[in-house]
């Protein structure tokens, strides 16, 4: 049975996964393997996503067309299935930075110590 | 990408998927070599950080499908093909289920359509039967005279409209073939208004048709005319001899099966002016009907006509109006019956259930280790869960359609059940709601079917079932398993005391002294036109006739027909006073002399009628014991003097009655019913009828050497040539006029005794299935056991005794049950009390012998059982 503890340590809060692998496309196309290794990178190996839920998530957008895929050889000389942003994912992935930010916003000011 | 494309692209999309993970895996696991990591450590790493590859590709996929439709989608094949791989189950639960189903629709449907269904006609709440009662003259139901009718259409304001029928008599329809009799239905003037009836075809009568006495046109019944004339369109203005009356066809009436379907034509009942016999305030003849006006309750008008009823003049005192829905009028004889065959009914589909429950749990029991194994793989409890009830669901659905074929073909051939008389049977059919009613419970035991075994498996300990390789899924099942057969035996027993306690009534009164012999005895209803004093001739030639006839014993008339009726006389004594209004009534029947030598019927004291005893000499009577003993307790009534109103059947009019003497007493006949008890009759010679020439009705009763039968033919000959245009009618056996009117208490027996046998039959299949499957699971400890040295005999009796420790807790259950539920049979129950000892007795024996021969095979099975088998299959 998949345990609770799991599912919360994976996901941050709905939707996160979805904007870093986004946000990773957005600046270059990126094959699975490519992609987890970039986001562990970028979070200082702070974020430990556990690396086949990557696949439903790419699954989900593919269904969506915010990415397309392609199969291409990879610089290791391999097979890869290539994911590109659409334009549709760059405007998905705008209005989710943005309802997070606010959302940042929001957490931050309640967070912040009150001001007399 | 629309969800078509989707659809086929699908194969493809999931290749690529599988094939980049496994990219991925390799990636990594390169890596880790690279940096490294030997091999073998490289590739569990990776697998690890990767997680569950057959959950997350399922994920993945799940994107693409209706990942819920799809699973059940799964389950039903998955369902499909485990009921593919063990026939024997399949078979078993499916024709369990089909009967219990199939059995259900078509008795809900009979009951919904005969009890619940409302008459076809506009408002049909509006439409009463109109009775009286009076609980001092023991008279629950009494039927209104001339008088009264035109008292109720006059004085009362309830009814918009208000209607006598006069159901039940015959004409003779001559001129066309052999005479035949036609089945009347007399109607008065408002009668097609309360139902809000339009004719099929022509019209229906004019008033001035309802004011003429010898009015010559007449309507016929849409039965009639489709079967008698042919469906004839031209049929209107055709003239057919009713009555030797030439008679004008002026119209056709729709269908009407709810109400007097057997009726040929409908004749018009005059009120005003009307015949001599409808203005007598005591002849009380004509059934009423009425339409209430809106805003009009029951209970008003029932005040407002018992009013007008009490006004009359020799009424008792307590005479009481009742109204009661029509359709309830209808309907009322049959609504025990058919709901004691609903209730009987429907235990055989609890039964039905329980035992495919129990088939399912004996399954379930079986493939715990594919359960346990799923459970352990990840598979979550809900998706467990899910199979089981789709798999149930599977069968139900795979029972429903035969089962609804055996309903359909039940009611297919309901109608042609002999002797099955329920009132608004023709129209019966599936219908909508049964099938609705049948899907509901359909649906309640798949969530039965599904949620017992599921149950079972969420207290299955994971890791011991898995460890031990032992598919045990303990105690807590076995007991719930149990449980299930002891319902299913509890019911069974319900059932058979039912049945017995029917069976046992059937018995009595099948020994019931029916006061004649029934055996080699023959009957034919004659209705004559002889209403003039020829008649007397027409009779003694028919009488000699007969009589002469090789192979007739002797003839004999009567107007009473023994089995079936008799009409009510009132006597008057010479020997104490007369209170006119409470003159004591007994059946009155004319005869002729030989009568009692034809019907066997024993005499007790004094003579029988003698040729003698004709319009010459001195008027007699014989009394039946009943009368003789309710009238002159502790005295002989030979010898004594009495006068008898009666006009008995077919007459139109009477004259001052005569003292006659009482020469003998006889044995009581049955009249009615078999079961109710013979009331007090006597009976007269027909010659010394009080104006003898008014004797248009009577039966011929004939007493044969041989089968009764091989005479019909000559007796028709004979008759006809007395009189060429005499109708011949209802030409029977007694032993069948008997036998029919056993047959509803015939009809329910064999019901019930059919539901009993399918309950027991389903029983049996229970504990042989609780009894075989225990066994089973214990073939290890009965294999160790006998390898200690128990002997073959003991380990049977240890298995005997489990399978009778179930049935006597079912049993007793089951008496207990039967205890507080046979009160509801008393009114089928002749003779018989609701808690005959030797019913109950018997069921719980019998019920004993079934679950014994169910655990003959696997007591056998399990004593010789080879223990190193035993021990080594483990």
């Amino acid at each position: 049975m998949p345990s609770a503890k799991k599912t919360a340590h994976r996901d941050l809060f709905p939707g996160a996964l979805e904007m870093m692998i986004l946000q990773s496309l957005r600046r270059q196309p990126m094959h699975g393997y490519a992609l987890v290794q970039h986001i562990k990178q970028q979070s200082n190996d702070l974020l430990q996503v556990e690396e086949g839920s990557l696949y439903p998530a790419l699954q989900r957008m593919l269904k969506e067309s915010l990415v397309k895929a392609e199969w291409e050889i990879s610089a290791t000389n391999r097979r890869v299935r290539t994911y590109r942003i659409t334009p549709a994912g760059i405007k998905h992935l705008q209005r989710e930075v943005s309802r997070f930010e606010q959302m940042l916003d929001g957490i931050a000011l309640v967070l912040s110590p009150a001001k007399p | 990408m629309n969800w078509f494309e989707q659809l086929f692209a699908r194969c493809q999309m999931y290749g690529a998927l599988s094939e980049e993970i496994h990219t991925h895996l390799s990636e990594k696991v390169e890596e880790l070599v690279a940096s490294g990591v030997p091999r073998k450590e490289a590739e569990y790493q990776a697998k690890r950080e990767f997680g569950n590859v057959t959950l997350i590709e399922e994920r993945s996929r799940e994107v693409w499908m209706w990942p819920r439709l799809e699973s059940i989608l799964a389950d039903i094949k998955f369902a499909l093909r485990q009921l593919r791989k063990s026939p024997g189950f399949t078979v078993a639960a499916v024709l369990t289920l089909t009967l219990g189903i199939g059995i259900n629709t078509a008795v809900f449907s009979v009951v919904h359509h005969i009890l619940l269904e409302p008459l076809p006609f506009p408002q049909p709440s509006q439409l009463q039967a109109v009775w009286a009662r009076s609980d001092a003259q023991g008279s629950p139901r009494i039927a209104a005279s001339g008088p009264d009718f035109l008292d109720y259409q006059d004085q009362s304001r309830s009814f918009s409209h208000i209607a006598a029928v006069l159901p039940h008599f015959t004409f003779t329809w001559t001129g066309e073939g052999e005479p035949r009799l036609v089945k009347c239905t007399a109607i008065t003037e408002d009668f097609f208004s309360v139902l809000g009836i339009r004719p099929y075809m022509g019209r229906l009568y004019t008033a001035r048709e309802y004011a003429t006495l010898e009015n010559d046109t007449i309507l016929v019944s849409y039965g009639f005319w489709k079967n008698q004339l042919g469906g004839d369109p031209h049929v209107l203005g055709r003239v057919i001899h009713l009555q030797n009356d030439p008679t004008t066809i002026v119209g056709v009436l729709p269908p009407l099966p709810d109400l007097f379907p057997e009726t040929d034509v409908w004749p018009e009942h005059n009120t005003r002016p009307s015949w001599e016999f409808s203005k007598w305030r005591a002849n009380k003849f004509l059934t009423v009907i009425g339409r209430l006006k809106d805003g009009v309750t029951p209970a008003m008008a029932q005040g407002e006509l018992t009013g007008i009823l009490r006004r009359a003049s020799g009424e008792p005192p307590d005479v009481q109006v009742q109204l009661t829905p029509l359709k309830d009028d209808l309907v009322g004889s049959v609504r025990t019956q058919l709901r004691i065959i609903m209730f009987s009914v429907a235990l055989v589909l609890i039964v039905a259930c329980v035992n495919v429950a129990a088939l399912l749990l004996a399954r379930a029991a079986r493939r715990s280790g594919e359960m346990a194994l799923r459970l352990c793989l990840g598979a979550a409890h809900k998706r467990v869960r899910q199979q089981l009830v789709v798999e149930g669901f599977v069968l139900t659905l795979l029972a429903c359609s035969p089962g609804i074929f055996v309903a359909w073909l039940a009611l297919h051939f309901l109608p042609y059940a002999r002797g099955l008389d329920f009132p608004r049977l023709e129209g019966v059919c599936l219908n909508g709601t049964a099938l609705l009613v049948t899907g509901a419970v359909a649906a309640v035991t798949t969530l039965f079917f599904g949620w017992a075994p599921s149950l079972m498996f969420s207290a299955l300990n994971l890791a011991s079932s898995m460890r031990t390789g032992r598919t045990d899924t303990g105690k807590s099942h076995q007991r719930s398993f149990s449980g299930l057969v002891i319902a299913e035996i509890a019911c069974s027993v319900v059932l058979c005391i039912c049945a017995g306690l029917l069976l046992h009534s059937y018995w009595r009164l099948q020994h019931v002294d029916l006061g004649f012999e029934p055996n080699r005895m023959l009957k034919a209803y004659l209705r004559t036109n002889y209403y003039t004093p020829e008649g007397h001739g027409f009779w003694r030639d028919v009488l000699q006739g007969i009589a002469t006839l090789p192979g007739v014993r002797a003839a004999a008339l009567a107007d009473c027909k023994p089995g079936q009726g008799a009409e009510i006389a009132t006597l008057v004594f010479s020997d104490r006073p007369n209170d006119p209004n409470h003159a004591p009534p007994a059946q009155g029947c004319w005869m002729s002399s030989d009568f009692f030598r034809v019907s066997g019927t024993p005499l007790m004291q004094g003579r029988f009628f003698a040729p003698g005893d004709d319009a010459d000499s001195a008027p007699v009577v014989i009394v039946n014991e009943q009368a003789a003993r309710k009238y002159w307790p502790g005295e002989n009534p030979i010898g004594k003097k009495i006068s008898i109103n009666y006009t008995g059947p077919g007459r139109t009019s009477k004259s001052a009655t005569r003292m006659r003497e009482i020469v003998g007493v006889v044995r009581g006949m049955k009249y009615g019913p078999l079961e109710l008890p013979i009331e007090p009759a006597v009976y007269m010679p027909y010659l010394q009828d009080e104006i003898s020439h008014d004797m248009a009705t009577m039966s011929l009763f004939v007493r044969s050497v041989g089968d009764p039968t091989a005479l019909e033919s000559s007796i028709r000959v004979r008759i006809h040539a007395v009189a060429p245009d005499q109708p011949i009618d209802d030409m029977q056996t007694m032993q069948d006029i008997v036998s029919r009117s056993m047959a509803p208490r015939r009809y329910s027996l064999s019901l019930l005794g059919a539901f009993a046998a399918l309950a027991l039959l389903l029983s049996a299949i229970g504990i042989y299935g609780i009894v075989s499957y225990t066994t089973l699971q214990r073939s290890r400890e009965f294999g160790i056991r006998i390898a200690v040295g128990a002997t073959r005999g003991s380990v049977m009796s240890h298995i005997f005794r489990r399978g009778l420790v179930l049935t006597a807790s079912g049993a007793i259950l089951g008496v207990g049950m039967a205890l507080l539920l046979t009160r509801i049979l008393a009114q089928l129950l002749f003779d018989v009390s609701p808690l005959d000892p030797l019913s109950f007795a018997s069921a719980v024996v019998l019920l004993a012998l079934i679950s014994i021969a169910a655990c003959l095979l696997p007591a056998w099975r399990a004593s010789h059982l080879d223990p190193i088998r035993a021990l080594r299959s483990e």
